[in-house]
């Protein structure tokens, strides 16, 4: 063999585990979750097995090769543009019967292949018993069985990867039934010599006939008429046979043999229903599942609060103590400023994520692994559509709760342009991990956390109000909802804390600099007086329509890189300590400020994910949109408050 | 276990006929016998591992209107569907040994 680097792709659907295999592999490159279409884009990573390279890639989950779903699509594309040298295909045994339909579809591609029976355990618990032999034999790949959560079988396979690329053995695929196996080959033998050949012959004529009704089929009319004329007979054919659309038929027979091969090689005792079906359809009960999901959600608030706040209390002591042993010491002089502002910096963000961040991730983290996103999904569907969205947008929703950069990302998941732009314009409304900390530290430590709870509904009800408006302008009605209900997992510490890690690794890297970094500067300009002008020029809206004190201007500038900075910087500007802010300010304008940060620009990393994702347009639209509300919604408070 | 069950008498009204995902009772077997509506539709549904002929169970139903919860008893999947998805899959009753 060459010295070139062989790539390595993981294929497999949603939810087969194959982002826990490719970490358990790799190491901590890839986000796993219990919810379909985490991996929106791949990861990629070098790994070294017996002092050879191998470049790993983690593919998307797909339920098929014919792409409908976007991220369905950068598998194909990967597949086709970057034929891989191999390609692991993991299945979620204890689903293997329908996983099986991907991987007959892989087979057809004829490239070096291994099949993983991931999740072994789960299907030893559903009381199935696989026969490996009997299916390696079916499949002519070797099939290795894993636990990718506890690390079992990744060294047989990386075994059986390096024997499969040593000796190169491409799989035959298998074959339809007779009538149908004819059609396509006719169609081989039609294909015009400069047809793009994907894989084989076999397979390029298959995807030509399952092509019918998407975009490529108007490229074939447009280059090839007489190709065209060919392919839409053969199809015509096909259908007839078994009076059903062309793309049915090679589905359904790529069903058949998927159902042929699992009940060859697989058995099934009767199991009882497990411990974890039971608390299912208790999470899935149309009245005490949403009777639950309110309480798991008040409870992470509950629980946020009474472990966050007084341990955040105790954790800013010692900041604190030090700020004021600076200043008493060194005086007021530029490098006592510098320092104090550094001291806050650092303060601040240890108070923010140890109490608050922490804790928040971890719950998240556990939801989402034990599957309960999805189930959060199916239940809110009926009250999403109401708000002209569906269910699909839940899981989006509850990520923004924990950092919207992710949530953004992943609206990739929706199929509709439409539906993605909605929801990419309404999740800088969520807040966010870091934002509640925020809310619940300054409006719950200063006013009760009732103040707290209330703002947190106020924040949704606006949510809530947008959503309708902006489905209302961009009319188009929402196709429904089509969403796999993973099964319930029992939750592993090891993927749980690795979600933490990850967003945390972000928050640290991204966040933590710029707020240190912003307190120094803030010290900075505040000593050379630089603050006032800025506080100047934002005086007429600051003090003018919000009636707050001139000094929190410059606060808002910080804003811009991210909300929270403008409340933590808060107290630097007004130049006070954490006790004594309601001295400085009243009740009434420290909700109107809370409020118009909460809500008046996506932070700078939320703008850049939204430019990114939908254009330069879209984000602008987010920025005026935010600032719109935020004027109109901080000024309401304003006003009510000056009423009562 | 929670579920609403209709009643025996209710599904005897039914059989022999068919019908659509949001006329069947919870827990019993039906065949998919047609899926109306768009190829899109028809497609993610085929991806999904419901095909034509298979043998499925309602599982669920959201509140307030909200999706309904189908198992395919062949794959051992389940699918939440909008109801006006669910509203164009149309079933026959199949009987218990799944004929």
């Amino acid at each position: 063999m060459d010295d070139r680097i062989p790539v390595i792709v993981f294929i497999g659907q949603p939810n087969s585990g194959k982002s826990t295999l490719f970490n358990a592999i790799a190491g901590f490159r890839a986000q796993t979750s219990n919810f379909p279409g985490t991996t929106v884009c791949h990861a990629h990573s070098e790994v070294v097995w017996k002092n050879r390279v191998y470049s790993i890639v983690d593919l998307p989950g797909t339920y098929s090769l014919t792409p409908q779903e976007p991220q369905e699509k950068v598998v194909l594309t990967h597949i086709f543009r970057e034929k891989p040298d191999l390609i692991v295909n993991v299945v979620d045994a204890s689903l293997l019967c329908r996983n099986l339909e991907l991987t007959v579809e892989l087979l057809e591609l004829e490239y070096p292949m291994v099949v993983v029976l991931n999740m072994m355990d789960l299907a030893e618990k559903k009381g199935m018993t696989i026969d490996v032999e009997a299916l390696e034999k079916k499949l002519g790949v070797p099939v290795i069985k894993t636990v990718a959560t506890r690390g079992q079988g990744t060294r047989e396979l990386m075994d059986r990867v390096e024997e499969v690329l040593a000796r190169q053995t491409a799989p035959r695929h298998l074959q339809y039934a007779g009538e149908v196996e004819s059609r396509i080959r006719k169609l081989t033998e039609m294909l015009p010599v400069d047809f793009p050949i994907i894989a084989n012959l076999r397979f390029t004529a298959i995807r030509a006939i399952e092509a019918e009704t998407l975009a490529v089929d108007r490229f074939f009319l447009e280059n090839n008429p007489d190709f065209k004329r060919n392919l839409d007979r053969i199809r015509r054919e096909i259908s007839a046979l078994r009076e059903a659309p062309a793309y049915e038929v090679l589905s359904a027979e790529r069903h058949h043999l998927a159902l042929k091969i699992f009940e060859g090689c697989c058995r099934v005792r009767h199991a009882r229903l497990s411990g974890l079906e039971k608390l299912d359809s208790f999470i899935m009960h149309p009245v005490l599942g949403l009777f639950l999901l309110l309480l798991i959600f008040a409870g992470m608030f509950y629980l946020i609060f009474r472990v966050g706040s007084p341990l955040e209390t105790w954790l800013l002591k010692p900041w604190e103590a030090l700020r004021l042993g600076i200043q008493e010491r060194l005086g007021q002089n530029l490098p006592a400023q510098l320092l104090v502002g550094l001291v806050q910096g650092v303060g601040g963000g240890v108070a923010i994520v140890f109490p608050y961040f922490i804790p928040l991730l971890v719950l998240m983290g556990f939801l989402e692994d034990i599957g309960y996103l999805a189930r959060a999904g199916f239940l809110m569907d009926a009250f999403m559509h109401r708000l002209g969205l569906h269910g699909k947008s839940v899981p989006l929703f509850i990520l923004g709760f924990g950092c919207n950069v992710p949530a953004i990302v992943a609206t990739r998941i929706l199929e509709s342009r439409r539906d993605r732009i909605i929801t990419a314009l309404l999740i800088p409304f969520i807040p966010c991990a870091a934002r509640t900390t925020i809310i619940l530290a300054l409006v719950a430590f200063m006013l009760g956390p009732w103040w707290a709870l209330g703002f947190y509904f106020l924040n949704l009800g606006v949510v809530a109000v947008l959503s309708s408006i902006l489905t209302r302008l961009f009319k188009y009605s929402s196709p429904g909802l089509i969403l796999e209900i993973p099964g319930l997992k029992w939750p592993s510490l090891k993927n749980i804390l690795q979600k933490t890690y990850f967003n945390l690794r972000e928050f640290v890297r991204f966040a933590w600099p710029i707020l240190i970094a912003g307190s120094v500067v803030l010290s900075l300009l505040s000593f050379i007086n630089f603050d006032r002008l800025v506080n100047s020029v934002l005086s007429p809206f600051v003090s003018g329509l919000l009636g707050l004190p001139d000094s929190l201007g410059v606060t808002l500038v910080f804003g811009f890189l991210r909300k929270e900075l403008s409340l933590l910087m808060m107290f630097q500007a007004l130049g006070v300590g954490y006790g004594q802010l309601l001295t400085v300010i009243s009740r009434t304008q420290l909700l109107t400020f809370v409020t118009f940060v909460n809500f008046f620009i996506p932070c700078l990393s939320t703008l850049a994910i939204i430019w990114k994702e939908l254009g330069r347009k879209i984000a602008l639209v987010s920025v005026l949109l935010n600032l719109s509300v935020a004027v109109l919604i901080s000024s309401l408070v304003r006003v009510a408050f000056s009423i009562f | 276990m929670f579920g609403h069950r209709r009643n025996k008498a209710e599904l005897e009204t039914i059989a022999g006929r068919v019908c659509s995902l949001l006329e069947i009772p919870q827990g019993h077997k039906f065949r998919i016998v047609d899926i109306k509506g768009g190829t899109g539709l028809h497609r993610r549904l085929l991806a999904l591992g419901f095909h034509r002929g298979d043998l499925i169970a309602l599982d669920g139903q959201a509140p307030l209107g909200g999706p309904v919860l189908v198992k395919n008893l062949n794959s051992d999947t389940r699918i939440a569907l909008g109801r006006g998805i669910a509203g164009k899959i149309l079933v026959e009753p199949a009987d218990e040994d799944g004929r």
